[in-house]
């Protein structure tokens, strides 16, 4: 029996297989005792031609259900086995698909090299923006057998740095834990990811930049001088073009070289490494605008002398337009299980080089943040990194300087960063008091909120809304303990009206940052594009409302503040005229209150529209008012942020506005006068005086907007709002 | 087993002008059984027969990827389990079923029949 089988495997090899033709069998693939593989493929085929449409067979047991998620083989969305060309890295290198050297004629070499060298680019900002790494750079199989290329210098010190670079990042990325809403990322499995000697990589590097930069200064010098270089041998052979290719290969090696030494850098403690980050940064950017300029000398030179067929100039992935050799995606595709990994498109080259740029620009704003141990500063400053939407390596980098050892800047801790950002006076002889476990937790709580916010929009909105819960609780918490400290009070060294104090501000400070981070919530909800028009109305009065109690803190820090300064001025018996110089409000509650009266006025204004107009209107079969005012603020509600306040407090809220007296009372004029008020005092702040124009420039079109209310083009009325809301953010 | 085969090639002479039909019950005793088959780019997948459909897409249980490192054969194979997989007839160039050799002729036979 076995030999007919195998007669059939012969037969199926010379003969396309049809259903009908004996199909090929496997014998290593042994049968059970005292049976044998029977073919059943054309009885199969028969009962599919008897079987009615829809009509299956199957056992008792069947379930459609489970049947459904069965992984469908050969689709390339959920078979992560199958076979494109090569069965394995060993056949693929057999068969000539990564020969070292690249090729015989010496020219070509080079220019194959710097093809894998521009792919290898592109792959890396594919992962870099969260697929997986065994489908983009370990898609070449030089890094897949990196013994192989020894032989090779320039191609063996390239791998090198690569794999160091990809150490470097995955290492940054998991310790930052930012990768928890990309979670491919830091998937290794499998991978050749480290080999002994990586750790030179950058002598390594050193040693072949220094031979090609006198390879070009040798190809560079004039005829007469030749004679004494010659014993140095080039690049490749065909010298007309070989100063062109020392260019084309040094300003790769040197971005690889600065680009390292970046990631270096920023780990340093302490953000010790910033400054010199920065010029690694900058040189990073001057070879990405060297390698640009190749591309004209590449493409001249192309290996084939025309485009590759079928392939965009647009599309390609290396300057030449050449298909890059030693590269198969295909054949660690199974690494990557469980999940099957669905076929990816690698950025073209163009887009790559532009992302690399982005990450240094970003990285570069990071390096230059001051290292100021504010816990506000350092709050404002990750939100307005977060408005350039950086990427996920340079968030974690943010993350990193920020939050070192449970420390601001691995310098400050944290509990010291609160009692500052609190105002609690004299702290130094109170350090008893952080030992008390609630301060413990708040400054965990501080540090996470940290983290958080360096995490990109949708799981930052998650997790603020998360965290908010515990930083109601703390502040119970807090309570309790002051209640009771103060009723021990009498047994405590501690002075008691300094105790009273130091929980007092730190309640207030507690309570100030938990309605800045529902604020931060709402708004994300804007830039994840959360809310439909229908519900502006109820997004803006909770905004509205949060702002008034945000507002209200502030301010009563900042009185503290004052006074505390105060008291040290009087000390030092500076001239009272100082004092009566400052502003009754803080510029910064000024601008909160500007906010305000924007939410406020376009609270009352669409509800106006509502009543009035009939537009806005929660129209639809599927949920009510109330139930969306719950989806979408249920978090805030459970937490009682703030207390005392329903979907029936929006409606009471809203339920008469009114257009005539919106016009009596305009929000928005109110919004502007402080606005241009108080451009003077954020003369310095380029940050604050943008917002300031935003909040004039949104105040304005909706004054405009409110004496125009003559149209009764519904339509009109929402687009106009629809668009210039957004600029509230 | 043997059973099993006189009673569907009973049901066959029975309703002779049902002869699809036979074709039919004839796979439904194969369910559960251990299935082989190969697709298009050279694995093999062994499992239970679990499900089929008209088109002839089969779903198998339990399943098992064998794939060799080499084209050129014989070369050593690498299997991975897979569990429920569903096999779309337009890859499926080759379908075995594991059955004894008395079984196996009587297959044949049928085969030759038609």
């Amino acid at each position: 029996m076995e030999e007919n089988i195998n007669n059939g495997v012969e037969e199926q090899e010379s003969e396309n297989h049809e259903p009908t033709s004996v199909p090929v069998l496997n014998t290593s693939i042994p049968s059970g005792e005292q049976t044998v593989w029977a073919d059943v493929a054309s009885l199969l085929d028969s009962a599919c031609n008897d079987l009615q449409d829809g009509e299956l067979i199957h056992g008792d047991n069947f379930n459609l259900f489970a049947a459904m998620s069965a992984l469908e083989i050969m689709d390339p969305k959920m078979d992560s086995g199958i076979v494109c060309r090569y069965y394995s890295v060993d056949e693929a290198i057999e068969d000539g698909a990564a020969p070292i050297p690249l090729s015989l004629n010496k020219t070509v070499d080079v220019h194959c090299m710097i093809d894998i060298m521009d792919h290898m680019l592109s792959c890396e900002a594919t992962w870099h923006k969260g697929h997986s790494l065994a489908q983009t750079i370990f898609s070449c199989i030089y890094l897949l057998r990196p013994d192989r290329t020894s032989s090779h210098a320039l191609l063996h010190s390239y791998c090198t740095v690569i794999r160091s670079t990809c150490n470097a990042v995955i290492s940054a990325v998991s310790d930052s834990r930012t990768h928890e809403e990309e979670d491919l990322f830091t998937i290794t499995s499998g991978l050749p990811l480290k080999r002994d000697g990586d750790e030179k990589c950058l002598s390594m590097l050193n040693v072949i930049e220094e031979t090609i930069s006198r390879q070009l200064h040798a190809c560079k010098a004039p005829s007469h001088k030749k004679r004494s270089i010659e014993d140095i041998e080039p690049l490749q052979t065909n010298l007309d073009l070989e100063e062109g290719y020392c260019k084309a290969v040094l300003c790769r090696l040197r971005f690889r070289k600065h680009f390292y030494h970046v990631l270096v850098c920023l780990r340093r403690p302490q953000g010790r490494g910033l400054e010199l980050a920065r010029k690694h940064i900058a040189s990073c950017l001057v070879e990405l605008d060297s390698i640009l300029k190749t591309e004209e000398f590449l493409r001249a030179n192309n290996r084939n002398g025309m485009w590759e067929d079928g392939m965009e100039s647009e599309d390609s992935t290396t300057a030449s337009g050449c298909q890059p050799i030693g590269f198969d995606s295909t054949l660690n595709s199974r690494l990557s299980a469980p999940t099957p990994p669905r076929a990816i498109k690698v950025f073209c080259w163009k887009k790559a080089v532009e992302y690399f740029q982005k990450l240094l620009h970003d990285l570069d704003i990071v390096c230059s943040h001051p290292i100021d141990p504010l816990h506000e500063g350092a709050l404002r400053f990750v939100v307005e990194f977060q408005k350039l939407q950086p990427d996920l390596v340079a968030r974690s980098h943010l993350q990193l300087l920020l939050v070192q050892d449970g420390k601001l800047f691995g310098r400050d801790p944290i509990f010291t960063m609160i009692c500052k950002a609190a105002a609690v006076p004299e702290l130094a002889k109170n350090n008893d008091i952080q030992k008390n476990e609630s301060f413990v937790h708040l400054c965990q709580l501080a540090i996470t909120l940290l983290k958080i916010l360096c995490t990109n929009a949708a799981w930052q909105r998650r997790q603020l809304g998360k965290v908010l819960q515990d930083w109601r609780i703390i502040h119970m918490q807090l309570e309790i303990a002051l209640r009771k400290e103060f009723e021990e009070s009498s047994s405590t060294s501690l002075d008691e009206n300094l105790c009273m104090k130091i929980y007092k501000n730190i309640l207030n400070w507690v309570e100030e940052q938990t309605y800045w981070i529902a604020f931060r919530f709402l708004i994300l909800g804007f830039e994840l594009e959360l809310y439909a028009p229908s519900e502006y109305c109820m997004v803006y009065w909770y905004i509205y409302v949060i702002l008034i109690k945000l507002g209200e803190k502030m301010h009563l820090r900042m009185i503290t503040n004052s006074e505390t300064a105060k008291r040290k001025g009087k000390k030092k018996r500076e001239s009272m005229k100082d004092v009566a110089r400052e502003p009754a409000i803080p510029p910064a509650v000024l601008l909160l209150q500007c906010q305000i009266y924007l939410a406020e006025g376009l609270t009352l204004m669409i509800s106006a529209l509502r009543n009035e107009h009939g537009v806005f209107q929660c129209r639809g079969p599927f949920n009510s008012e109330q139930e969306r005012f719950i989806q979408h603020f249920e978090l805030l509600q459970k937490a009682c942020i703030p207390d005392h306040v329903s979907y029936y407090t929006f409606r009471d809220y809203t339920a008469h506005s009114q257009l005539d007296t919106l016009i009596m009372c305009n929000y928005f004029k109110e919004a502007q006068r402080i606005a241009k008020e108080l451009r003077g005092s954020f003369v310095n702040d380029k940050n604050k005086l943008t917002e300031l124009r935003h909040i004039e420039q949104v105040a304005e079109h909706n004054v405009f907007r409110l004496l125009d209310t003559s149209t009764d083009d519904k339509e009109d009325i929402e687009m106009s709002l629809v668009i210039r809301h957004a600029l509230f953010c | 087993m043997e059973n099993t085969n006189e009673a569907v090639e009973g049901e066959g002479e029975g309703d002779a002008c049902f002869e699809g039909k036979s074709d039919i019950s004839q796979v439904k005793k194969l369910l559960f059984r251990r299935m082989l088959v190969g697709v298009s780019d050279g694995r093999f997948f062994m499992g239970a027969f679990y499900c089929m459909d008209k088109q002839g897409n089969i779903i198998l249980q339990d399943a098992v990827e064998y794939r060799s490192t080499r084209r050129s054969s014989p070369s050593p194979m690498e299997q991975r389990g897979l569990g429920l997989i569903l096999i779309p007839s337009s890859c499926r160039i080759s379908c075995h079923v594991d059955c004894s050799i008395d079984e196996h002729l009587s297959l044949l036979s049928l085969q030759a029949q038609k």
